[in-house]
């Protein structure tokens, strides 16, 4: 196996460099090179991960277009795996008052921080939980994306997925493994797939407008439910009258979504808020007479937050709000779910040192997660970053992770 | 008449001193703030494209390079400026977009553009007090502070460099604003900077602005390079405009969140 990626990884290679060698427009190509190593400290001494990554960036530009190309491989020395694919690979056309984008890329939405409200265009890999670097938790969608240009400072955007991609999480086995109650039950994986056609595209549309006094999108979407929902089924036993087996189908849903973002300043403080809301969205039921498991409600994600700066040092907060509209009792999920963030950052010795702090703070489940690091810069493009990752609680998003608490490192050289 | 004859003498001592390092204002000079203000409208073109190459340099003269490209628009009621940073490799493709007006009651409005997020986010306007790209530069140095701001006196005039200067001391009228004073030398009929001292909040000598070349461009006067030395670091920063177009015709289309996310 590891001998058939190996394969594909220097075939890859060669691609890449064949294209750079003989292109009469050579591109430019930046990207990095990483050593990531993360030691756990709430269970003895294991490493959590030790990966050296490779991420190229092939680029061209000229004024009716352009192309990116962005290859990746990651090394996992533990286990001496290799993961590599594309991370964007995509053309762009140029027009006066339009861009055309096609094929494989990363698309934000959105004014939230680390949060993701109508940011949901790009699904989520989250097999390392919240830790990556947010480039590398969105996964690039294949997709024709259209934006439009008018007036002053409006902008229409399109965008046209044809093939639904979901979130990915880690998989039984790994510390990232989100804790579910579904021991003994058996796993029907045949309807999880959604099947690339014209029918089951996703189709996004935004609105957005850049003024003096606001910033604000506008934003709707037929989407896939990133989040799998788990139709549960109970089969009897005819003899005992008890359930004998469990059987679970995940499923990707159909949902409606409209939301919007904004952004102001008012005396020096930036304002931000962001809402989403979801039509048909199915929620795990702790009835076991539920018909498969699962109530289907409207829901609102949002958030409201502030941004300012105090003797130089950066201050983010932000207040965010999951609820679940036309609660029923039966649903396995809080009514409402609320988080805070904090951020902080700072720089010293003209930038060659920079420290920062993300907290994310579960004001519902009472746990948290605190990411304090450091950068220093060595050399033009040479950083090295010593952090920390702490979760606190026994619940909820952070606190299932309370022993998964690390720190870490990470060597990065740009070029 | 001997005391007489002493004091006389102190007096031309003095007058001789005041005369070596610099001349009394004579009442047909301008007022300074007509001078801050001749400053802040000279004329530099209705736009420009330039590439800035700013070298830090540390105490123990170890250099980090910074490039910048940089578009500037003036709008007449306000001035708009993009850049995108081109060096290091780790902030490339990052973005700055900035609107100031000339209306002062009204605050300038900044946006970032980070590629690591690919998002465009407004920033606080109090960020101007932060230093640009680990420079010795504010990104209120770099842009330009309304005269109104400050409270200004004209001290002397003064030739440096073999040019005739004034000397204008400001003093900002707000609280708590980073510095406490400023003097500056302007070049008499040519309204350029030629040196410029900041002092911090406790009175203190903070940086030196430093104007090293500057010259006339398409009939604008117009530095092309700067040094900022921070003495209390002893830290200095070197600007340098390595390309440079006045009157350069650049599109309105430069200046949006479009050109921001899609960059160079």
């Amino acid at each position: 196996m590891k001998n058939k990626y190996n394969k594909q990884l220097v075939l890859l290679v060669c691609t890449m460099l064949s294209i750079t060698a003989f292109s009469q427009n050579t591109p430019e190509i930046h990207g990095y090179v990483r050593n990531y190593t993360g030691v756990l400290t709430g269970q003895g001494t294991d490493y959590s991960i030790i990966q050296n990554t490779m991420n190229l960036s092939f680029e061209k530009k000229t004024p009716f277009m352009g192309f990116k190309l962005n290859p990746y491989v990651y090394h996992y020395a533990q286990d001496d795996d290799v993961d590599f694919g594309l991370r964007e690979a995509y053309i762009d056309l140029f027009f006066d008052h339009f861009d055309l984008r096609v094929g494989k890329q990363q698309i934000v939405w959105g004014k939230a921080d680390g949060v993701f409200i109508t940011d949901v265009v790009s699904p989520k890999d989250l097999r390392e939980f919240l830790l990556p670097d947010f480039e590398e938790i969105r996964i690039g969608i294949t997709s024709i994306k259209l934006n439009y240009y008018f007036g002053k400072d409006n902008a229409f955007e399109l965008v046209l997925a044809p093939e639904f991609e979901p979130t990915r999480y880690a998989e039984p086995g790994s510390i990232w493994f989100p804790k579910m109650s579904l021991q003994g039950a058996k796993i029907d994986m045949s309807e999880k797939k959604i099947t690339p056609s014209l029918k089951n595209s996703e189709v996004f549309l935004k609105f957005s407008k850049l003024s003096d006094f606001i910033d604000y999108e506008i934003m709707g979407g037929y989407m896939f439910d990133d989040d799998q929902s788990m139709h549960t089924r109970r089969y009897m036993n005819p003899q005992t009258q008890t359930p004998d087996s469990v059987v679970i189908t995940p499923r990707h849903h159909r949902l409606g979504l409209f939301g919007g973002s904004l952004g102001t300043e008012i005396k020096g403080v930036v304002l931000r808020s962001e809402a989403a809301f979801y039509t048909g969205k199915r929620f795990m039921s702790t009835n076991p007479m539920t018909p498969d498991g699962l109530i289907e409600k409207d829901y609102v994600h949002y958030l409201i937050g502030a941004d300012w700066i105090t003797r130089g040092i950066n201050f983010s907060v932000q207040f965010i709000q999951e609820a679940i509209l036309d609660y029923d009792s039966d649903i396995a999920k809080d009514k409402t779910t609320n988080t805070m963030t904090f951020i902080a950052n700072d720089s010293f010795f003209n930038d060659k040192l920079t420290a920062d702090v993300l907290a994310y703070w579960g004001l519902t489940n009472e746990d948290a997660l605190i990411r304090p690091r450091i950068t220093y810069e060595l050399y033009g493009g040479l950083n090295l970053t010593v952090g920390g990752n702490l979760f606190f609680g026994s619940k909820g998003m952070f606190g299932q992770f309370d022993k998964n608490d690390m720190v870490y490192f990470k060597l990065k050289y740009d070029f | 008449m001997l005391q007489s004859l002493k004091i006389k003498s102190y007096l031309c001592a003095l007058l001789l001193l005041a005369t070596a390092a610099g001349k009394t204002v004579s009442a047909q000079e301008p007022s300074a703030l007509k001078i801050i203000e001749n400053v802040y409208n000279r004329d530099e073109g209705e736009s420009r494209i330039g590439k800035i190459r700013m070298t830090l340099i540390n105490n123990r003269d170890n250099k980090r390079i910074r490039e910048i490209q940089q578009y500037v628009k003036d709008y007449g009621d306000m001035d708009k400026i993009i850049m995108f940073f081109i060096t290091p490799a780790d902030v490339r493709n990052t973005s700055f977009l900035s609107w100031s007006y000339d209306d002062e009651s009204k605050v300038d409005n900044q946006w970032i553009y980070l590629p690591a997020l690919k998002k465009v986010k407004r920033i606080s306007s109090d960020s101007k007090k932060d230093y640009f790209m680990g420079s010795d530069f504010t990104y209120d140095d770099m842009g330009d502070r309304h005269p109104n701001a400050d409270n200004h006196k004209l001290l002397r005039t003064e030739t440096m460099n073999d040019e005739e200067c004034y000397v204008i001391e400001s003093i900002p009228k707000e609280r708590g604003y980073m510095y406490s004073k400023k003097v500056t030398w302007v070049i008499k009929d040519k309204w350029i900077e030629l040196k410029k001292t900041f002092y911090d909040e406790d009175g203190e000598l903070l940086k030196n602005l430093t104007s090293l070349e500057y010259s006339l461009i398409k009939g604008y006067w117009f530095v092309t390079h700067l040094e900022m030395h921070n003495v209390q670091k002893n830290h200095r920063t070197d600007m340098q405009f390595i390309e440079l177009e006045l009157d350069a015709g650049v599109d309105d289309n430069l200046f949006t969140e479009r050109m921001m996310s899609l960059g160079l």
